[in-house]
């Protein structure tokens, strides 16, 4: 049984282009008599002499109509789900342009979201909701202004409340980032194309080709809803997969050619980096194709659609490594190595201006929403709603809850899963530090490939230990509560004495170890020896007893 | 790979400032470092021998632009030697305010800038977000945002406003909350433990060697700050001890340098609440500007052959003052003015602590000295 909504684009565009491909058809003269006949005088040939034919343009129309159809249609196709794709970027920019302004300016990312309707320190975005008609609004205000009261940033001194309040925008909060993507196409676009001087200047083209093409490419396997995708082959993970891996080839093409030496290291980094997280990558996606049992990705969501159980519930393990992987693979902090603008200026793309910037920008972006798209259709249930299968089971209101779900088109819930994923990846952005090179390669050879082998096996097991006998609920909960305890574990450090040392709370008075490892406990002596050097002419903190006042009198 | 020179500078997202370092690099690892300063040289100290020592308090302030008041102090301080003046004891406590002030606010931009060098942009806008209330005080002092020109030879120009304290307290009170959160995002977060713990020795003895101060040395578990070492102002009459540091055996590492500044963005939190309890007068009284509680009387002439010399705790290390007075008739000019700063002191070593790591760690252990150009190249 494969998942189907109303919204049937690709249907419909084949009727329509079938349609109009028939009424071509019909419309077309069945024959155009182009023959003449000429009638020689008698003697000179012996017979009528036939000139020109009888043209069949129906028939011969018909020969090249289904080919003609597959590729109106798939064109048709094509554009639809790239317009859909481009649209869908420019909320993307917009998450973490806003998102991220909150967590920078707020206290907490909680207080930062709430701020976007309810204001800060008694400015609300606009009072809305007095202006509903009837007054239909006053519930939503007193609530805000509850709400505000209980955790807005309200500070009696207004100087204090200045500072809280410095990221409101004004009414139209919510358009200027939206349209902001039209305004920087534009400024690119219209910049010059500077090519270094030294630079490679073939390769140097070519890079940026290979790096966008390559990145819109891999929403051609895509799906965004059950009818709703540009292309469907039957192995459309391996080859979308092989696709994504490309980039890193354009990548480096680009480091290298630009002959300056941050792009260098920026193109060097980034090889390093994109090849030992695209092994755990392919082998934790083959863990979602082995426990589903196909390399479709329609499959693949199907395989969650009839199980009623996504696979982020089978494989938790899979989902945390997917995630971290293709943050990685996208190249967003804490993985940002590759372009560290502390000190590699712009990493691999430091020489590149204007519209190739922009676009390999716009690509960035793209690799990025591509990613939440993968994860929301490859764990998440894909156009499943939420529990969609355990709310519609349910005795009495199951039915109108079908009918409900049956409403909202499957491209509606993938893409809001796409943009809470990408809210995740904006607050990771946000909240974490950038990893360096050597530790971000020693923690994808050490921890993660070992961790997809396993996940791997564990899909094996799964697949054929469980889903042959039929599942029950066992299997995921098990696995959805195991998955949660090694959070937990990992979350909260038993070890309470290793992580105060590892924070080596400051003490000015008492002498306390630094760093673990470093030194051991009486290696105390040895920095006594150590500062008896300068002791004599400077107080040190530790010659003895002695409090430091009373050494400085 | 074959090594290679990389410039890094005078334009480069890691020199906060105008300079370059050159870089010798062997992959990722660095080889060897070679600073170069002098690209924003303005001649102050020429300057100054042409201007009357009230003037050069100005041309102090703008030593360094993210510490702006206690460079002027450190002048004043030093020309008050040189024409033996008496200060009010008001003004001094009203000074120890306002330094200290600065000195959080000038940590706080340490902070801000140090977060994007290892990849947070968050801290970056919580950092300046709080410097905003401490700016807001400075310049309710004196009257400007960045370069106050708040001291006067024999005291400072105003009074604290009506309502100073009582805001003072609030956001200093509200500051010292707010350093949790930093914590929270720095020191429980791993990544930041192992991007700066371990990255960036630099041990005590050689700092002492090289005479690199402040919270940089302090961070070596040497106890020398000037406010302790040398008491000036009112520090000694206050209750207070420098922070220092623990380090480990290698030395201080990027860890030690961040939390020593954040320890010493709470002791002058307290100093300033302390200070407002104890100021003479109250903290709630207004004098006129001129009046004597916050203005010494002082001569405007130095006699030839006379000297001036102080050295002060700037937020970045021991600043020094050396001036000297009159000469050929004239006597309301210096004769020469000498600035010892220290962080002109401290590049040439942070440049060395680099040697032997990977490039990804020159920003970090590079913004953990905390670099200002302006008075480097004074």
């Amino acid at each position: 049984m494969a998942s189907s909504d109303w919204l049937n684009i690709r249907g419909l565009v084949e009727n329509i282009i079938g349609w109009s491909m028939d009424k071509t058809h019909d419309l077309m003269p069945k024959e155009i008599d182009l023959q003449f006949t000429i009638t020689p005088p008698e003697g000179i040939w012996p017979s009528d002499i036939v000139i020109g034919s009888i043209l069949r343009p129906q028939e011969g129309f018909a020969n090249i109509q289904p080919a003609l159809e597959g590729f109106f249609s798939a064109s048709i196709i094509c554009t639809i789900v790239f317009v859909t794709m481009m649209l869908a970027l420019l909320p993307i920019t917009y998450i973490e342009r806003k998102l991220g302004a909150r967590l920078m300016d707020r206290i907490g990312c909680t207080t930062a979201l709430r701020s976007l309707w309810v204001g800060e320190s008694g400015v609300t975005a606009g009072d809305w909701w007095d202006r509903l008609p009837f007054g239909l609004g006053g519930p939503i205000g007193w609530l805000n202004r509850f709400l505000n009261s209980i955790w807005g940033n309200n500070h009696k001194l207004d100087t204090v409340s200045r500072v809280n309040n410095r990221s409101w925008h004004g009414y139209w909060f919510l358009l200027p980032g939206i349209v902001n993507s039209f305004a920087d196409f534009t400024k690119f676009a219209g910049k010059e194309h500077i090519v270094p001087k030294n630079a490679d200047r073939a390769v140097f083209e070519i890079a940026p080709v290979i790096i966008i093409s390559t990145t819109v490419l891999v929403f051609a396997f895509i799906p965004f809803g059950p009818h709703y995708y540009a292309s469907n082959p039957e192995l459309s993970v391996i080859f979308m997969m092989a696709i994504f891996g490309v980039a890193p080839l354009g990548v480096f093409f680009a480091g290298w050619s630009s002959n300056n030496k941050y792009t260098l290291i920026g193109g060097m980094r980034s090889a390093a980096q994109l090849t030992a997280y695209e092994i755990p990558l392919l082998i934790t996606v083959l863990g979602v194709c082995v426990i589903s049992g196909s390399f479709n990705i329609i499959e693949i969501v199907d395989f969650q659609y009839e199980s009623g159980i996504w696979n982020i519930f089978l494989m938790p393990l899979g989902a945390a490594l997917f995630l971290i992987t293709m943050i990685a693979e996208v190249e967003r902090i804490p993985f940002d190595m590759p372009e560290a603008e502390a000190e590699l200026v712009e990493g691999w793309w430091t020489e590149y201006g204007g519209i190739r910037w922009g676009l390999m920008f716009a690509a960035e972006y793209m690799r990025s929403f591509a990613a939440c798209v993968l994860f929301a259709l490859f764990f998440l249930g894909g156009w499943e709603a939420p529990f969609q299968t355990l709310f519609e089971s349910l005795p009495i209101v199951g039915g109108l809850v079908e009918f409900g779900f049956s409403l909202i088109p499957g491209i509606v819930w993938v893409i809001i899963k796409s943009y809470v994923l990408f809210s995740f990846f904006v607050w990771i952005r946000f909240s974490l530090h950038r990893v360096r090179t050597d530790q971000i390669l020693e923690f994808g050879w050490q921890w993660l490939l070992p961790l997809s082998i396993f996940n791997l096996a564990l899909a094996f097991i799964l697949r054929i230990e469980l889903w042959d006998n039929g599942w029950n609920l066992i299997a995921p909960i098990s696995m959805t509560a195991l998955g949660v305890l090694g959070f937990i574990i990992l979350a909260v450090d038993e070890d309470k004495e290793a992580l105060e040392e590892m924070r080596r709370p400051y003490n000015s008075r008492t002498i306390v170890k630094a760093s673990p490892g470093t030194h051991k406990e009486n290696d105390n002596d040895a920095i006594r020896k150590a500062y008896s050097v300068y002791a004599g002419t400077i107080n040190s903190p530790t010659s003895g007893g002695i409090t430091d006042k009373e050494l400085i009198q | 790979m074959a090594e290679m020179w990389i410039s890094m500078g005078p334009q480069h997202p890691m020199t906060h400032g105008l300079w370059t370092l050159k870089v010798k690099v062997d992959g990722e690892t660095v080889v060897d470092t070679e600073p170069d300063l002098g690209y924003i040289h303005r001649g102050v100290e020429k300057i100054c021998e042409s201007r009357d020592f009230t003037q050069i308090t100005t041309y102090c302030d703008r030593l360094c632009y993210a510490s702006a008041n206690t460079w002027s102090h450190s002048y004043i301080y030093a020309v008050e030697d040189l024409l033996e003046v008496e200060v009010p004891e008001r003004a001094e406590y009203i000074r120890l305010i306002a330094v200290e002030l600065q000195r959080i606010a000038s940590h706080l931009m340490w902070l801000g800038a140090y977060a994007p060098d290892i990849g947070n942009l968050t801290i970056m806008v919580w950092g300046l977000r709080e410097r905003e209330m401490m700016m807001d005080l400075l310049q309710e002092l004196g009257g400007s945002r960045m370069h106050y020109n708040f001291p006067r030879v024999g005291g400072v120009k105003r009074d604290l406003p009506h309502g100073f304290a009582q805001r003072a307290r609030a956001k200093v009170s509200l500051f010292l909350n707010r350093i949790q959160e930093y914590e929270a995002l720095y020191d429980e977060s791993t990544i930041f433990l192992i991007r700066t713990q371990g990255v960036g020795y630099s041990k005590p003895e050689e700092m002492v060697n090289h005479g690199v101060s402040g919270p940089n040395l302090r961070a070596g578990g040497v106890n020398y700050d000037v406010r302790q070492a040398h008491p000036y102002s009112v520090y000694h009459e206050l209750d207070w001890e420098p922070p220092v540091e623990r380090p480990s055996i290698k030395g201080a590492d990027c860890y030690d340098r961040y939390r020593v500044r954040i320890e010493e963005m709470r002791t002058s939190a307290n100093l300033i609440l302390e200070a407002l309890d104890r100021i003479p007068g109250g903290a709630d009284t207004y004098h006129e500007p001129g009046d004597p509680m916050i203005l010494g009387k002082s001569p405007s002439r130095a006699p030839e052959g006379t000297s001036g010399f102080h050295h002060f705790e700037d937020s970045r290390g021991e600043s020094m003052f050396y001036i000297a007075g009159g000469g050929e008739g004239r006597g309301k000019q210096p004769y020469r003015v000498s600035i010892r700063s220290p962080i002109f002191i401290t590049i040439p070593y942070a440049a060395k602590c680099m040697i032997g790591h990977k490039v990804a760690d020159i920003p970090a252990i590079m913004g953990s000295f905390d670099p200002c150009i302006g008075e480097t190249d004074r």
